[in-house]
């Protein structure tokens, strides 16, 4: 049976998106089966990272949600459609899929105002993952803790929390941290990013692990390369060789050890 | 005056066990110089049809880098030859020389030398000999400065800065191996740079200070957990637990 990773962040800007796209990436790369689903309706992004725009994109998450659609409908194929830059090109006949968000700003005001059933969304994920013969379903999901973000955290075997080493990302990691052992996530990983290169990030790990009680799968340093490159492609397939692809291959590698 | 100079010769390692009418013959043919301390013997680069035979002082062999500082190649002192290698190949000189100490040292030009060479094969078997000697020492020196480069990749320095601090005395009779020690270590002087440097920016390494306010963090948590949906949310994902592991025992 395949594993729910939840990729989440108590606050925006942590990279979760870039994060959560490369770590698939990299799963897919292995050879295993994975599908990335876009449950941040107020904000999506993750698309962008794929070449996804709003002329491209067909059906969607919220089209699902609404009643419009089967979820396997929604499931847009990487592996066929996105090779159009140098590092998603490496990903050709690749099982990788992406469920992705509305980017209308009508159908996203529509969410935000009346909201939806977070049991359809449990659902829809069930149903991806027996249908796609799924070994890992990643979810982006929003920052925060509200109730669609709880319900992902909730239904996930591997909950990975990013964060920066800052205080408010880690005062509301804490909280994260504690209602992730309150519902039962059997596995919970911590991803420091943006660490600024003039930080020990031994000390980081060491740091973070004590006061968290939970593994830290990997410190990535702060990159301007990232930066520069904008979402424009999947950072640790065309840079494989940079700090930032090594550290994302790390916890890559903790995630395929924890089938 | 010729006397003088076959008496020079006999001290020289390259022409020393000779007869005595060959050294006559090239004691006629070599012309004495002096140089004074850091005057230039040999140019790197340029043409070189002599051979020089040291007879007092001291002499550095270097390689010029392009940031213009000198590597020390080797030490040349009395009764040392310099500069055949470039009188054999005929390629230009190999390597800077320069005197260490006001020197003086025996002048053969190439004519000269190739007809005594001619007719004294025991002399092609003299600077064979020679010649084998210092590769030798090339030998020693390259295997050392691998090892040592190796060392510095693992980030052990400590082999290059005892050698920097235990400084010989020129002309001893060390063996190949401390020789090549002594030379490499003005080479690996830059360890000490790079090691300075290294230590230097682990000391810089910020060490990031944490504080959870553990009151607030207890009250988030209760706001959120107080909930229906939350209750009611735990027991769903329980139950979806359950039924995950039950479908695929």
């Amino acid at each position: 049976m395949g594993q729910i990773v939840s990729i989440h962040s108590f606050r925006g800007g942590t990279g979760k998106s870039n994060t959560t796209a490369n770590l698939a990436a990299q799963v897919a790369l292995a050879g295993k089966r994975a599908c990335i689903v876009d449950t941040d309706i107020q904000s999506p992004g993750i698309h962008v990272l794929f070449g996804l725009n709003e002329v491209k994109m067909g059906k969607t998450l919220n089209d699902f949600l609404n009643g419009l659609c089967d979820i396997k409908d929604v499931a847009f194929s990487i592996g066929e459609n996105a090779l159009d830059a140098e590092g998603r090109s490496k990903l050709a006949g690749k099982d990788l899929w992406l469920i992705p968000c509305s980017i209308r700003g009508r159908e996203i005001s529509q969410v935000l105002r009346e909201g939806y059933d977070v049991n359809r969304l449990n659902e829809g994920l069930q149903t991806l993952l027996k249908d796609l013969n799924l070994d890992y379903l990643f979810i982006d999901t929003h920052p925060g803790l509200n109730e669609e973000t709880l319900l992902s955290i909730a239904i996930s075997d591997i909950l990975i929390i990013i964060l920066r080493p800052d205080q408010q990302d880690l005062q509301g990691t804490a909280v994260t941290v504690d209602i992730a052992r309150s519902l039962d996530v059997p596995k919970l990983l911590l991803v420091v990013n943006k660490a600024l290169m003039r930080y020990d990030f031994q000390d980081i790990k060491n740091q973070m692990e004590n006061l968290f009680k939970a593994p830290v799968a990997g410190v990535l340093p702060l990159s301007e390369d990232l930066a520069d490159m904008g979402s424009a492609d999947i950072f640790s397939l065309r840079y494989p060789d940079h700090p930032w692809s090594q550290a994302i291959r790390g916890v890559a590698q903790m995630i395929l050890a924890s089938k | 005056m010729d006397n003088d100079i076959v008496v020079k010769l006999k001290k020289s390692f390259l022409f020393r066990g000779l007869p005595e009418s060959t050294l006559s013959e090239l004691a006629q043919r070599v012309t004495k110089r002096k140089l004074v301390k850091d005057e230039v013997l040999i140019r790197k680069g340029a043409e070189g049809d002599s051979l020089f035979m040291v007879d007092q002082g001291w002499f550095k062999i270097v390689s010029e880098e392009a940031q213009g500082g000198e590597l020390i190649l080797n030490h040349s002192g009395p009764g040392e030859s310099i500069g055949e290698m470039a009188l054999l190949d005929e390629e230009p000189r190999s390597a800077t020389v320069i005197a260490l100490s006001d020197a003086e040292v025996l002048e053969l030009k190439r004519d000269a030398f190739l007809s005594v060479l001619n007719q004294n094969p025991e002399l092609s078997v003299q600077l064979i000999r020679e010649t084998s000697k210092r590769l030798r020492f090339t030998t020693t020196y390259l295997e050392k400065a691998i090892d040592w480069s190796k060392k510095i990749g693992e980030g052990d320095y400590s082999f290059a800065l005892e050698e920097i601090n235990t400084e010989k005395p020129l002309g001893g009779q060390e063996s190949d191996e401390d020789k090549a020690g002594q030379l490499l270590s003005a080479f690996f002087s830059m360890v000490q740079g790079v090691k300075a440097r290294e230590d230097e920016l682990k000391e810089q390494l910020l060490k990031l200070s944490i504080e959870i306010d553990e009151a607030r963090r207890k009250q988030e948590f209760e706001e959120i957990t107080s909930t229906d949906f939350y209750a009611d949310l735990k027991l769903k994902a329980k139950k979806l637990r359950e039924k995950r592991t039950n479908d695929n025992p």
